[in-house]
């Protein structure tokens, strides 16, 4: 009941947090150099053309006026007009969240629980050899450029081994998968459609591997810190001073103790692994939202950014919100 | 049962070597309870360690550790499972920090009585509730889903006392269970330890620095310095005619309510690298003579009618402590009554304080109506039992919190915004707040880690602006009082030991020449022997008769050495207020006969009246509504106590908020006839 009421005021703070990402990317955007007609169009435009132009997108309005317009726009669910494509804002990003979001979130997911698990293996044998090889690993994963691991991994995974598909779309076409939420492997599950989910699943494994192994470094890092932390702890001592069996230290002594501070950390990798998906999708064509938004900056395609950012804002609100349900509720002690 | 040989313990660090114990022998039989008494660095907690085999890693041990005839330092992983918790139980020091703060109260007996006892979840349940009630927590049903953080501090220890006790172990093992606690709950929770070996028939290792608080329950004591068995016999022998000078000098350092001045020994315990080849207490002793100096003087029995009486000393002492042979007593404050006519340095006018909760309504009621007057060279002792108000108290004083209602002043001068005055700013209030300085309970923690410790000295007169060669000429002479050495100024807080440290936290209070010093709990972090050092300084600080001070202590011995009159607090409340000397002498209010029963005492005085007031209930259960605050927990409670509340009263030369004052010696005689 307390969290139900915690929640419900965190989502009414959305509103002003989403209110000033609007209005700063709006004007922020604004004073980029470049002129996104300018860009469309080419040098060799005709003044007429570029004015005409500008008039289409509502370009020649005044600021403030462009600014409600937009506004207005937002509460109709109106994104805009891509001035690059010409086609609704709204609509291709919906086509591209899914993707995106879909690989982030198994990939932050997949690397929580390695990290747990390896972390908590890793300081029950703290300073031996298993945990030294951990460490190197991780410290390995944390440097390793993800495009290049990437292209390492489609050149084992794929030209030499033959285990994964082409790194070229998300799904096999011939499966005949339906698109409901645009992430594949929902779909195929809501469907029903399983050559589709298998089909899916194998393009997913490696961009997401790419990802796991870029973001579990700082987690595991965090986990065994945490871990350590506890096994030194007085209350660990006592509980094994007083003989407990191992099971039970593991679990009601340590696991949730180490967990704690594991919620805020895992947010924070999981805003960086939504910024850092550019470049595995790039290397991976995967058609998703960090190609859409890059290309909407370089092109200053105003609508596209604008809608990326409020996306991206969202999802940091929504994730720091889970983050917070999450640590109330392993730590006895916060209050909320 | 438990029969430690010849055990001695050196731990290996990378950088040095510690002689934890050396040839440490004594034995605990079955259904005995066995104090083991010494200063931190004694090696005490060494000993528990062995017992459970916890040892530190680099711990490299010599000897044998016999428990129910198996060596436990020799025990493989299987045995010692089954030896931890089922064969020894250790009850932790620090309840709140050894309990696991993610899991209920509830569950974690849950897992020892499961795990020991062999029982299903559900029947170990009801045995958890039966347990919580056993060691006197109250509705322990619903204590049972409690997290750590929501238990006060005495209640934790019932709880650590219930998990260990949960084990259904051979020897419970208690490692200062009661350090922190007040006197009154420090009694109840010892009585705890006895019961485990009376009634349930459990041997019982009772670990503490303060040999006269634990001697009353303990069956035989072991004295412990520098990891060295210095004198093991009786209880009641040991505690009444100790004949180890260590012994001695601990005894001599507790003070006494009873009146008896204390006696500080000179230096600290040694950092031994290897087995000692000397008396390791020789530099610290004062009938040490060559022999002491190159030779380790044997463990020698002594006579005694149960023969278990040992001392390990070249000249054993006999005959009980006297104030007589102390060599050197410390001075009290002197000229008292003088200051009646000076002005006031502090007044405090029926001052409340409330904290307000941060949401919405309601708060807690701090202070409620507290009333003081002290002059220059006056010495105030406030004393209660924690959660009585005591830090809110030094908080108010020192301006830190506003009162709610009421007025404070210092030096005529308001520090915080109270209604009616003008309210200092700025540089005013800078120069205001020198007036009155605070040394705090924590010495260590109260200095920045990351300043000198002559940069900490001379902060308050950084603050008032002075030049800097006359701030290294005051420090210089602040430091000549306190006895440091000058190579000091230039140490970094943790380089420093507890009692260095509160001496640097009162040089640095002294400093600036306030008019008003409040000395907050300032001994209860140190070790005996070291807080009888730092009480001697402090005696000679409020001995100045240009400046206040109070001294606030839920240790009411520690008071009497030296302050003129004393408070005592009862939740937000003075209830009782006098010379110090008649108020520990002749208390008036239930409240302190209470608080003084059950301060240990030294043999030989006997407390006031004969008879003791016994308390009913815990603090935390008395609530403070309308009537007087104590109430709920008076053996003499009427109607009228419930519904009038209590002002203070002249009766003789003190005063004290209850109506029941004249009647109350007949009334305690009827008491103590019928139990």
């Amino acid at each position: 009941m307390r969290i139900l009421r915690f929640v419900v005021r965190r989502l009414l703070q959305l509103i002003p947090v989403l209110l000033g990402v609007v209005v700063l990317t709006f004007l922020l955007v604004r004073v980029l150099p470049g002129d996104p007609v300018r860009t469309i169009l080419g040098q060799n435009a005709s003044e007429a053309d570029a004015a005409a132009a500008r008039a289409r997108f509502g370009l020649d309005q005044p600021l403030w006026r462009q600014f409600l317009d937009y506004l207005g726009g937002l509460l109709t669910g109106d994104f805009g007009t891509s001035i690059q494509s010409g086609g609704s804002v709204g609509a291709e990003m919906a086509l591209r969240v899914g993707p995106t979001l879909e690989l982030v979130v198994i990939a932050v997911s997949i690397a929580l629980v390695v990290a747990t698990v390896l972390g908590v293996w890793s300081a029950r044998r703290a300073n031996r050899f298993g945990d030294h090889g951990i460490r190197l690993f991780a410290l390995a994963g944390n440097s390793v450029p993800e495009f290049w691991l990437g292209l390492v991994l489609v050149l084992v995974g794929y030209s030499m081994l033959g285990w994964f598909p082409a790194p070229s779309g998300r799904v096999d076409p011939d499966t005949n998968l339906t698109p409901l939420t645009g992430a594949d492997l929902v779909d195929a599950a809501l469907t029903g459609n399983g050559p589709a989910f298998a089909s899916a699943a194998a393009y997913l494994a490696l961009p997401v591997l790419t990802l796991v192994v870029g973001v579990v470094a700082p987690l595991l890092r965090s986990v065994r810190a945490s871990a350590l932390e506890v096994l030194n702890s007085e209350a660990y001592v006592a509980a094994s001073a007083h003989g407990l069996p191992r099971r039970t230290l593991l679990y009601g002594y340590l696991m949730r103790a180490t967990l704690l501070r594991l919620p805020s950390l895992a947010a924070l990798v999981f805003g960086t692994a939504i910024g850092s998906t550019v470049l595995v999708e790039y290397v991976f064509s995967w058609q998703g939202f960090g190609q859409w938004a890059l290309r909407g900056l370089l092109y200053r395609d105003y609508p596209v950014v604008q809608a990326s950012v409020l996306v991206i804002a969202l999802c940091y609100v929504l994730v720091f919100l889970i983050a917070d349900v999450v640590h109330a509720i392993l730590d006895p002690r916060v209050r909320i | 049962m438990l029969s430690i040989e010849n055990l001695s313990v050196l731990i290996h660090r990378p950088d040095r070597q510690v002689a934890a114990l050396s040839d440490v022998t004594f034995a605990v039989r079955p259904g005995e309870v066995v104090g083991l008494v010494g200063e931190s660095g004694g090696g005490k907690s060494m000993v528990a360690r062995a017992v459970v085999g916890l040892l530190p890693g680099g711990a490299h041990t010599s000897g044998r550790v016999l428990f129910d005839g198996a060596d436990v330092l020799r025990m493989d992983e299987a045995a010692l499972a089954a030896h931890r918790g089922r064969g020894a139980a250790i009850c932790f020091q620090n309840p709140r920090g050894a309990l696991s703060p993610t899991r209920t109260v509830g569950r974690q007996l849950v897992d020892r009585l499961v795990t020991h006892q062999a029982m299903s979840a559900a029947r170990a349940r009801d045995a958890a509730r039966e347990l919580f009630e056993a060691v006197g927590i109250r509705s322990p049903q619903r204590r049972l889903d409690a997290y750590p953080h929501e238990l006060s501090g005495g209640m934790a220890q019932r709880v650590m006392i219930s998990l260990a006790t949960g084990c259904a172990p051979g020897l419970l093992i208690a490692d200062e269970p009661t350090t922190g606690l007040d006197v009154t709950l420090t009694r109840e929770i010892l009585r705890q330890f006895r019961r485990a070996a009376d009634a349930d028939g459990r041997s019982v290792l009772l670990i503490s620095h303060d040999l006269a608080s634990i001697a009353e329950v303990c069956d035989r004591v072991v004295v412990l310095y520098a990891g060295t068995v210095v004198e093991s016999g009786p209880a009641e022998q040991v505690f009444r005619e100790p004949a180890h000078p260590y012994t001695r000098a601990l005894l001599r350092s507790v003070p006494d309510v009873g009146g008896r001045p204390v006696v500080a020994t000179p230096g600290g315990m040694p950092l031994l690298t290897r087995v000692p080849e000397n008396c390791p207490f020789v530099t610290r002793c004062a009938y040490a003579d060559a022999t002491c100096a190159t030779r380790r003087p044997p463990t020698e029995p002594r006579t005694d009618p149960s023969g278990d009486w040992s001392v390990a000393c070249f000249h054993p002492q006999a005959g009980a402590i006297g104030g007589a042979e102390a060599p050197s007593p410390v001075t009290l404050a002197g000229d008292r009554g003088a200051a009646e006519t000076k002005p006031a340095v502090l007044e405090i006018d029926d001052a409340h304080v409330v904290y307000r909760s941060r949401f919405g309504s309601g708060g807690h009621h701090a202070l409620r109506g507290v009333s003081l007057r002290l002059a220059a060279g006056e010495t105030l002792g406030v004393v209660g039992e924690s959660g009585c108000g005591k830090s809110t108290l030094a908080k108010l004083i020192m301006g830190l919190v506003a009162p709610t209602s009421g007025s404070v002043t210092v030096a005529g001068q308001s520090l915080v915004k109270q209604p009616g005055r003008p309210r200092p700013r700025g540089r005013e209030l800078r120069r205001l707040r020198t007036r009155a300085q605070l040394v705090f309970q924590d010495p260590i923690g109260s200095l920045s880690p990351r300043r000198t410790v002559a940069d900490s000295i001379a902060e308050p007169l950084r603050a008032a602006g002075l030049a800097a060669t006359e701030r290294a000429a005051r420090v210089a002479a602040v430091l000549d009082r306190m006895e440091l050495d000058r190579a000091i100024l230039g140490r970094y807080p943790h380089e420093l030991s507890g009692g260095q440290a509160q001496r640097v936290g009162i040089a640095r209070a002294l400093v600036g020449e306030p008019d008003l010093i409040v000395f907050d709990e300032p001994t209860s972090a140190l070790d005996v022997t070291v807080q009888a050092q730092i009480l001697a300084v402090i005696a000679d600080v409020t001995a100045d008769t240009d400046r206040a001070s109070v001294f606030i202590s839920h240790d009411l011995a520690t008071v009497r050495g030296f302050a003129d009159r004393v408070a005592v607090l009862y939740l937000g409340r003075v209830v009782e207020e006098g010379p110090v000397d008649v108020v520990f002498d002749d208390p008036r209010h239930p409240y302190t006969r209470a608080l003084l029963a059950s301060a240990p005492r030294l043999g030989g005085t006997p407390a006031p009246d004969g008879a003791a007031v016994q308390l009913v209930k815990d603090l935390e259960e008395a609530d403070a509504t309308a009537g007087c605050p104590l109430a709920a927990r008076c053996p003499f409670v009427t109607e009228t106590c419930r519904s009038q509340p209590q002002h203070l009263q002249s009766y003789g030369a003190s005063r004290a908020a209850c109506w029941r004052v004249p009647e109350l010696t007949a009334l305690i005689g009827k008491q103590a006839t019928t139990p």
